[in-house]
């Protein structure tokens, strides 16, 4: 049978920029297909050419064996491709019928509320997901909204579905629940395509996978045929190895939190008398839940909060009533889980932000006059060391930086003064391979370097990896410790009991 | 379970074409020279539908280069007329300028005016200080009357999260009504008995450079202009603006002094209108009027976006602005165009010129229907 959607020889460039490279990709009707690749290499680019948002330079596409020329969202969707983007495409405001009913373009907004709802409910029922229609979407778990972005496809008529990097956002759970729906979409003759690179997912649910690297499509297999080692090579290029390496020479303290108390902005208390102590040489991983007070304990340390009650001592010094800028001086080096908020300005050119971190030190000139040429030749040097890609002028701003790559600029310019004590809040999250390990290994340097770091993670798995000790964080306190290696399982139950 | 997913129709499916078609696409870096040549296509076209409009109003088109050109670089008097209106202009460009660099809308920069005016004027009613040191005095006062008024919104911002945009615009009233309430009472002027302050002395006015009726106001927007741009652009402080404009929650979790930046900023701002008060009483008009201000509030921040918060932009950009308005007086005077006419095409002029940016940020490029082999 033709396949639903084929895509040929498809290119397109952005500024100067290959983003797609001749590249083929097709799936057929009832089979769930996952293109796999790394941040940056392209699938995204190809799948927004699908679904009408991107128009390739090159290329033709095919839906159920027919040439088409998709010119925007609204031809793609009459096409019947549907796509649930990375980023929710959701009026906050608006609930669950609204939204969807927005999305149905003008054509049907003399149809009833009611009529729209029964509709949406049916479909809902139909796919197993049960989501409120009557509350705001903003009001709804990520999840939901998740399950409203597909629910909007679908009731649109999408017979080609295309998720985005789906499970990005989910707990492993909600994550699961979500590929068992879209198998049975399958089943039922839709056409799932599943952008992702998260390996094991690929393994576990998909029927076919289509590798990309650089904007080309390398390799189109089953996965069954294919070991996680295979896979790791098709998408990386070399393989990269995994392991374990502990820590070398621990020595006294750098930090010590002695009864950290807490509170969120609207006021809730979060840190409840938290203590710890990590040592110079040492990865010390906290693991939890996420909301168990991971967030505000980071920004108390970076010095953007104000603890309420008890002491931080970094470095031998009481810092606990200071403001950031002391607390760098004694080698302090942050780096937040929001990229957006504390470590990085998007508009601003990668020189600036580098140079912001060592402005105060004198080192890009004094008050007189910066130094431009200083940051520049400094830049130039970051991006060599620490293998920034996608800088083709120290002028060009930040946000035109992939995720892995952006995270290397904060790193490379935290790391710049090598500092005694690393706070890394989820450092590797949304990046794929390649970067993750390049940032584990930058923190391993850091603390073979003598620095103590503060591993805060949300996946288990980074932590049990990178961790020399590991202390489980639930409602705002360390519930247990654990010296490594560590029972997972042990680990595991201390992070539920306490939940 | 339902037996299949609602089958789309694919009747609608268009015909590819085969020909080529533009596309847009973001510019990930523009260079100086390339934002140049855009602002200028920008004012060239801007002109050129300025001249067609005035062409279609019947006037001749040897009249219109007549004005907008040949007087204004041959005639000295046109020049120097153009020049004096540009000096304040120029200042409160820079005032706007420097707030806006650090996303302080200030949009009291009239109210500041006053404030200076007032300051300095008060200094000249009751001669304060040496004759030969009263300029400076007033000039020193009218700052610092400016960035008082400017102080309350600022802290109010920092401290309270307190849109600036009201508190600013509204102490313009507070501000134009406490001048009102001087003029037509302490301050009328005895000689006259006209709602304005009496003249000021020859010490209390900005002097002449002997050169057609222009005075140091020039040179002194000159000046404050070099020390913006130095400040902005070379020094610290301007690479921490920066910051507080792009994300200031970085700067902060560096430990760089944000709220102050942006509170120097502020008062700078302030500081600068003041000047400008000063330098419209002082050196144009010798006493202080009740409309000095008018309209220069609006034109500072017309200036500052036209010249992308730029100081040394801002003053070509004064200049620019400066021959609009002479141009557009004798076109009303000499050739009775509607005073809305001339204002019309200031508009189009200045909205051109603010539509070029788009070719600064996007890039426009053709992409052939030529199909790859597959």
């Amino acid at each position: 049978m033709a396949m639903a959607l084929e895509l040929l020889g498809v290119s397109k460039a952005f500024d100067g920029f290959q983003a797609l490279a001749k590249a083929n990709f097709a799936v057929e009707a009832g089979e769930v297909h996952a293109l796999l690749g790394e941040n940056g290499a392209g699938k995204s680019t190809l799948m927004n050419v699908a679904a009408g948002l991107y128009r390739p330079d090159q290329g033709r596409i095919r839906v159920r064996g027919r040439e088409v020329d998709i010119t925007g969202p609204v031809e793609a969707r009459s096409l019947g491709i549907g796509m649930v983007h990375q980023h929710y495409k959701l009026v906050k405001a608006f609930n669950a019928v609204e939204n969807i009913l927005l999305a149905q373009g003008a054509a049907r907004y003399g149809t009833g509320l009611a009529e729209v709802e029964a509709a949406i409910r049916a479909q809902g029922e139909a796919v197993g997901f049960a989501v409120d229609l009557k509350r705001p979407v903003g009001s709804l778990s990520v999840a939901e909204q998740q399950r409203v972005e597909i629910l909007k496809v679908l009731v649109a008529g999408a017979g080609i579905l295309i998720l985005d990097e789906p499970t990005a956002v989910l707990t492993d759970r909600e994550a699961e629940a979500l590929l068992v729906t879209m198998r049975a979409l399958a089943r039922q003759g839709a056409a799932i395509v599943l952008v992702t690179h998260k390996l094991g997912e690929v393994q576990r649910h998909a029927d076919r996978v289509t590798v990309m690297r650089g904007g080309r499509i390398v390799a189109s297999a089953d996965p069954a045929s294919l070991s996680a080692a295979e896979l790791t090579t098709l998408v990386v290029g070399a393989t990269t190895p995994q392991e374990r390496q502990p820590a070398i020479r621990i020595g006294g303290a750098v930090l010590s939190l002695q009864g950290l108390v807490g509170a969120r902005s609207d006021g809730l208390r979060t840190l409840n008398g938290l203590t710890l102590t990590i040592r110079s040489g040492e990865i010390y991983g906290i693991a939890g839940v996420g909301g168990n007070g991971q967030t505000e304990l980071a920004e108390i340390l970076m010095g953007v909060r104000r603890a309420q009650d008890g002491r931080i001592v970094l470095a031998g010094d009481d810092v606990t009533e200071t403001g950031p800028k002391p607390r760098r001086a004694r080698g302090l080096a942050a780096i937040p889980a929001d990229r957006q908020a504390y470590a990085l300005a998007g508009d601003l050119s990668l020189a600036e932000n580098y140079a912001v971190g060592g402005l105060a030190s004198g080192r890009f000139g004094g008050w007189l006059r910066v130094d431009r040429a200083a940051i520049r030749a400094r830049t130039e040097a970051a991006i060599a060391a620490f293998d920034i890609r996608g800088a083709r002028s120290t002028r060009q701003k930040a946000s035109l930086l992939s995720g892995g790559n952006a995270q290397k600029l904060v790193i490379a310019r935290e790391f710049a003064d090598s500092p005694r004590l690393v706070l890394a809040h989820s450092p590797a999250r949304g990046l794929d391979v390649r970067a993750t390990a390049d940032i584990h290994r930058r923190l391993r340097e850091a603390r073979d370097a003598g620095a103590g770091v503060l591993l805060i993670s949300e996946d288990l798995d980074e932590v049990m990896f990178m961790s020399d000790r590991i202390g489980v964080m639930s409602r705002g306190t360390i519930v247990g410790e654990f010296e490594t290696p560590a029972d997972r399982q042990a680990i595991g139950a201390a992070m539920v009991h306490h939940a | 379970m339902p037996e299949a997913l609602p089958v789309p129709l694919l009747s609608a499916a268009p015909e590819p074409p085969r020909r080529g078609r533009l596309t847009v696409e973001i510019r990930q870096h523009a260079t100086g020279w390339h934002q140049g040549l855009v602002l200028a296509g920008g004012l060239a076209l801007g002109m050129a539908l300025a001249t067609a409009i005035l062409l279609a109003c019947g006037v001749g088109l040897s009249d219109l280069i007549q004005e907008f050109v040949v007087s204004v670089v041959s005639s000295p008097a046109s020049l120097s007329a153009v020049l004096i209106q540009a000096a304040p202009l120029a200042i409160v460009g820079l005032a706007a300028a420097v707030a806006f660099r650090v996303r302080f809308w200030n949009i009291g920069i009239e109210g500041q005016m006053i404030l200076g005016a007032v300051a300095a004027t008060a200094v000249a009613i009751h001669d304060v200080g040496p004759a030969p040191l009263r300029l400076v005095l007033m000039m020193l006062v009218a700052a610092l009357a400016g960035m008082a008024w400017v102080l309350a919104p600022a802290l109010l911002k920092i401290r309270l999260g307190l849109n600036e945009v009201i508190s600013t615009l509204l102490l313009n009233y507070v501000a134009f009504n406490g001048l009102l309430h001087l003029l037509y009472g302490a301050w009328r002027d005895p000689a006259s008995s006209f709602p304005n302050s009496e003249q000021y002395e020859a010490a209390e006015r900005l002097g002449e450079l002997g050169w057609e009726n222009l005075t140091w106001a020039l040179p002194l927007a000159g000046l404050l202009t070099v020390l913006c741009w130095w400040l902005l652009n070379v020094s610290r402080f301007g690479f921490l603006s920066r910051v507080a404009e792009a994300n200031p929650r970085l700067g902060e979790g560096q430990g760089l002094p944000m709220t102050r930046v942006m509170l120097a900023a502020a008062l700078l701002s302030g500081g600068l209108a003041g000047i400008a008060g000063f330098s419209i009483c002082a050196g144009v008009e010798y006493r202080m009027t009740q409309s000095f201000f008018s309209g220069y509030g609006f034109s500072g921040i017309l200036i500052a976006f036209l010249a992308r918060n730029n100081p040394l932009g801002a003053f070509v950009t004064a200049i620019l602005v400066g021959v609009l308005f002479v141009a557009g007086q004798s076109l009303q005077v000499f050739y009775g165009i509607p005073g809305a006419m001339v204002q019309l095409i200031q508009a189009v002029i200045v909205i051109s010129v603010a539509a070029s940016d788009f070719f600064v940020r996007h890039r426009v490029r053709w992409v052939s229907g030529r199909r790859s082999d597959v």
